[in-house]
């Protein structure tokens, strides 16, 4: 059997016949009665372009095909796709056109299978673009280049019919911006040049617009309530129908024309802007105006700012009501730390409370807030009030609420709540140091007079205070707490060496609490001449000490001393509760009817300031056990003082108060001594160090070093500069006044 | 001999009067300065001093003739009569001079040791030639280096022994004594601000600076630096010449001093 050989086609003959199936396919595109491949018609239009790129040369038709290929779609999208999309408008065109690219899609596909032979070996041989591609490019070269302005130009009217409101055909939007994706092809050029560009200036304008209007007629709260269902809504649009890759574009362009172009305007309007929201506590507001305002480029810096504004001036308000109040009070008790300066700290607490709470939740503890609620405070924290600066008043603060019968009447809770806010206050103060030496002040009362009403409230707060400012802050204070407790166990070693020791007798009931001189404030400590009773005591108490330690000095402090007594009057015995002071004033009298001023100055050996607070207490108060000639109401050097007989009160039990002595002054003195080793050192260290340094670099190193306890002012450094240069620690250097070198 | 012009006369003339230089030397240094007057004196500072001879016996009888009868030094007396030998007034800062180059300890005593040393060192053994040498020193005065080691000088000289400050009067009293030779237009200001706001003694750090704030900053205190490290004293002097007006006043004086 003999195979017949195969006839050669040539090329009008091939192509005729693939121009048939060709026209079937458009038939079918455009709509019109055609029935669809076969199979079979599908295999007979392969095979024909198979064979037509097989044949031996020159009837090898592959690059002739390749061309006609291309001009079919071209012929195609002139003849019948451009004058279909030209005679239509806005969105009867973008129908079309969504149409006519699904059509074109399918109209590739198919050709590509009909030619699909010369992908695998013709196009592949010669580096040519491929089929899909080629077809694309048709459409992009012929349609696309032409048509795109007018369609991008509709889609965006679109856009903006949508933004009013309309019903728009999102689905016919989505699938016209994929053209401008898919014809890029894998790239985002087009999509971004001819349709996103315009897309996006388009935008700006459009809220442009909307907020000159907005800005003039709307409320800061409103117009941010449409700011953000803007921003929503245009989110909304990238979900349905732009290219994700548009969003952060496109919210950026929001932003700038809705929030960051309007910004002061919209912050400081006069009834409803930043201030007034704050003021009235529109927490959603503030909320909603923290989210919008931290998307756009430093939109924070002015709500931060206007925040710190209105809590400084809140604070203000705070220092000026308790000015205010405290100027009423009665002149003679303008230096006691009162109730009103209570409610004063109390009050600060309570607006921390609250702007901390915005702080944490409004603006989402962003740090531009804490560092401006932190500057706020420093501001009025450091305000003194009265005459007596913060640190004072948070160290009554403290005691009122640490001491037996304060004016509060806390649960345990609140008051470690209140003590830790306390903590956090300090944190804003300048002057700490000045508030430890005032606290440590208050905590020796309330240790040695036994007015401490919980210990473990007093060393919580040590805690509290020592995780803030550090284990130096509090070390003193804790030697404190701890020496009390030691002078429990002291006292009781002490009873049973009494109990062992009969020959060791104090007479009287004795108790001696042992202090360590570096932990406590520093007291004076006079030559009282004490009465015989008490001489006994403490030598008693003396031998028993050397038994403990033998190489310690014990100083007596009896300004510290409580004493009880037994007053025999003619009415009925009282019991009276005094001082040391107090009680060797009164022992005088068992020997002698009647001393003067100057007798009892004598035999106590006390100054003439002791000695008229002593015996007014004694005799011009409430409790007169003595009676005074003249009769008058102040004590002089010529006075006389008789015991009073006849002296009774209704109470068994009395307690002579004696007036305290004004320590303010003296802590405050004592700090600023404090502060001058303080300096001191501080410079001294900082030279030794680097041996030589200029001025400026000195004062600024100096304040860094010294800024956790207290701020040195600039001229205190000077001074203490000066001093140290007469001491010799320093000199200034010979060519250059602005240098100083340290001397070793 | 040459024939000098009647220009370079007068300056030749003018220079032996502030200095006390001899003629040969005033010639020697106008000339090297090219008949510029204050050239010449710089000249004639800066070159080293001739040692002198000087006879020993004879400054031993000069120590002898002024030192007190019962200690070995030359206290107040001695000085006053050593004063009424050079024809110095005591009070005359000239005196200063001489006792910077005796290197006093102290004022109103010299030790054996200071004065002979001294007056070795400026050429001196006899009265004639002390009292040839009192414009010398008193021209020293003129010079700035010098004026400034003889302020800073005086403030160990003139402060009492064992002290570090010097007392507020005897300080004021030397500053309108050696500002008479600067004029520093804000002098008087200084002492009753002083004694108005301060009344208190004066550190030699404060004593050394007042002297550079003189000298760099000008009367109207624009060019002040209150952030610089000028001693405290002197930032409160600036604040209390702000305060009362002082400024403007001196305004005048200022331009006065422009010549």
């Amino acid at each position: 059997m003999s195979m017949s050989e195969r006839k050669t086609i040539d090329l009008e003959q091939g192509w005729d016949f693939m121009l048939k199936g060709i026209t079937k396919l458009k038939n079918i595109l455009e709509g019109l009665p055609e029935p669809q491949f076969s199979s079979e018609d599908y295999m007979m239009l392969y095979t024909t372009i198979y064979n037509m790129c097989t044949q031996k040369p020159p009837h090898d038709y592959s690059q002739q095909l390749y061309d006609k290929y291309k001009e079919s779609f071209e012929e195609y999208i002139v003849s019948t796709v451009l004058p279909s999309l030209r005679e239509k408008h806005d969105e009867f065109m973008l129908r079309e056109l969504v149409k006519r690219w699904a059509n074109h899609k399918i109209m590739v596909r198919w050709l590509s299978r009909f030619f699909h032979y010369l992908d695998r070996y013709f196009i592949a041989r010669r580096s040519l673009p491929p089929l899909n591609e080629v077809g694309l490019t048709c459409f992009r070269d012929l349609i696309y280049k032409e048509l795109n302005g007018k369609v991008r130009d509709a889609v965006i009217s679109l856009i903006d019919q949508e933004r009013e409101g309309e019903q728009i055909d999102r689905a016919l939007l989505k699938n016209v911006l994929d053209i401008f994706v898919e014809i890029g092809m894998g790239q985002m050029d087009h999509y971004e040049n001819d349709f996103e560009a315009a897309m996006l200036k388009d935008t700006s304008s459009y809220y442009s617009r909307k907020a000159s209007n907005w800005i003039l007629e709307d409320s800061c709260p409103d117009y941010m309530l449409k700011a953000e269902e803007c921003l929503k809504r245009e989110k909304d649009r990238v979900a349905h129908y732009l290219h994700s890759s548009s969003e952060p574009k496109l919210l950026e362009k929001v932003q700038h024309e809705l929030l960051s172009v309007y910004a002061n305007q919209l912050l400081e309007k006069e009834h409803s802007g930043c201030h007034a929201l704050l003021r009235d506590d529109k927490v959603e507001d503030l909320s909603r105006m923290f989210r919008l305002f931290s998307k756009i480029p430093r939109g924070l810096d002015p709500v931060s700012n206007i925040f710190k504004q209105h809590v400084t001036t809140e604070g203000m308000a705070l220092v000026k009501q308790a000015e205010d109040a405290a100027s009423n009070k009665k002149a003679e008790k303008k230096d006691i730390v009162g109730l009103q300066e209570q409610v004063f700290v109390r009050k600060v607490i309570e607006l921390h409370d609250k702007y901390l709470a915005y702080v944490n939740d409004c603006f989402q503890n962003h740090t531009l807030f804490h560092k401006a609620l932190k500057e706020a405070f420093e501001v009025f924290c450091n305000k003194g009030v009265a005459g007596s600066s913060s640190a004072e008043l948070l160290a009554s603060f403290c005691d009122n609420i640490l001491k037996k019968g304060g004016s509060e009447k806390l649960s345990d809770e609140a008051i470690e709540e209140t003590l830790e806010k306390v903590v956090k206050l300090l944190a804003y103060i300048s002057d700490k140091d000045l508030f430890a030496e005032f606290y440590r002040k208050k905590l020796a009362r309330r240790l040695l007079f036994d007015k401490s009403a919980n210990d473990d409230h007093e060393r919580s707060i040590l805690t509290k205070l020592k995780q803030q400012c550090g284990g130096q802050f509090t070390s003193k204070m804790e030697g404190m707490v701890t020496d009390l407790t030691l002078a429990k166990e002291n006292q009781t070693s002490f009873e049973e060496y009494l109990s062992n020791n009969p020959n060791a007798d104090p007479g009287i009931d004795l108790t001696v609490t042992v202090l360590t001189t570096g932990f406590w404030p520093s007291y004076k400590s006079f030559d009282l001449n004490l009465p015989a009773e008490m001489i006994r005591c403490v030598e008693v108490f003396k031998e028993f000490y050397q038994t403990k330690t033998k190489h310690r000095k014990l100083t007596w402090i009896y300004s510290l001393g409580t004493c009880n007594i037994s007053g025999k009057f003619d009415p009925k015995t009282v019991e009276l509760i005094v001082t040391t002071y107090q009680a060797s004033a009164l022992l005088l009298f068992n020997l002698s009817d009647r001393l003067s001023y100057s007798e009892i100055m004598t035999q106590l050996n006390l100054s003439d300031d002791d000695v008229i607070r002593l015996l007014h207490s004694l005799s011009c108060a409430k409790y007169k056990i003595l009676n005074k000639e003249p009769n008058t109401k102040t004590i002089s050097s010529t006075d006389y003082f008789e015991f009073n007989y006849k002296f009774t009160d209704k109470m068994r039990r009395i307690k002579i108060p004696l007036p305290p002595v004004d320590e303010k002054k003296k802590v405050i003195e004592d700090v600023d001594k404090d502060r001058r080793y303080a300096i001191d050192a501080s410079i001294v260290r900082i030279m030794k160090s680097r041996k030589v340094l200029g001025y400026q670099q000195l004062v600024v190193e100096c304040v860094e070093q010294l800024g956790r306890m207290f701020k040195p002012d600039v001229k205190a450094i000077k001074k203490r500069i000066e001093d140290l240069i007469s001491r010799d620690y320093l000199e200034r250097d010979k060519d250059n006044a602005n240098m100083f070198k340290y001397l070793a | 001999m040459h024939k000098l012009g009647r220009g370079h006369r007068d300056k030749l003339q003018q220079f032996i009067t502030i200095t006390g230089a001899s003629e040969k030397l005033a010639l020697q240094a106008l000339k090297a300065s090219d008949w510029h007057l204050e050239g010449a004196f710089d000249f004639f500072y800066s070159q080293p001093q001739l040692k002198t001879f000087t006879d020993s016996r004879h400054l031993e009888e000069l120590y002898n003739r002024y030192k007190d009868a019962y200690v070995d030094m030359i206290l107040a007396d001695g000085i006053t009569l050593l004063c009424n030998d050079i024809q110095v007034d005591p009070q005359d800062i000239v005196m200063l001079v001489l006792s910077w180059h005796m290197k006093a300890g102290t004022m109103c005593e010299f030790s054996k040791k200071e004065f002979i040393e001294g007056l070795q060192s400026l050429g001196i053994d006899s009265l004639e030639k002390f009292r040839e040498k009192i414009p010398y020193m008193r021209s020293e005065l003129k010079d700035e280096q010098k004026f400034r080691e003889i302020y800073n000088f005086a403030f160990g000289w003139a402060k009492e022994k064992g002290q570090k400050s010097l007392a507020l009067d005897t300080a004021i009293g030397m500053w309108q004594l050696l500002f008479a030779e600067k004029q520093w237009p804000l002098v008087d200001h200084w002492c009753q601000f002083l004694q108005a706001r301060h009344n208190k003694a004066i550190s030699r750090d404060t004593w050394s600076q007042l002297l550079e704030f003189a000298k760099t900053v000008g009367s109207n205190l624009s060019d002040y630096d209150a952030e610089g490290a000028w001693p405290y004293l002197i930032d409160e002097f600036v604040e209390y010449l702000n305060e009362n007006g002082i400024i403007q006043n001196d305004l005048i004086n200022d331009s006065s001093l422009k010549r």
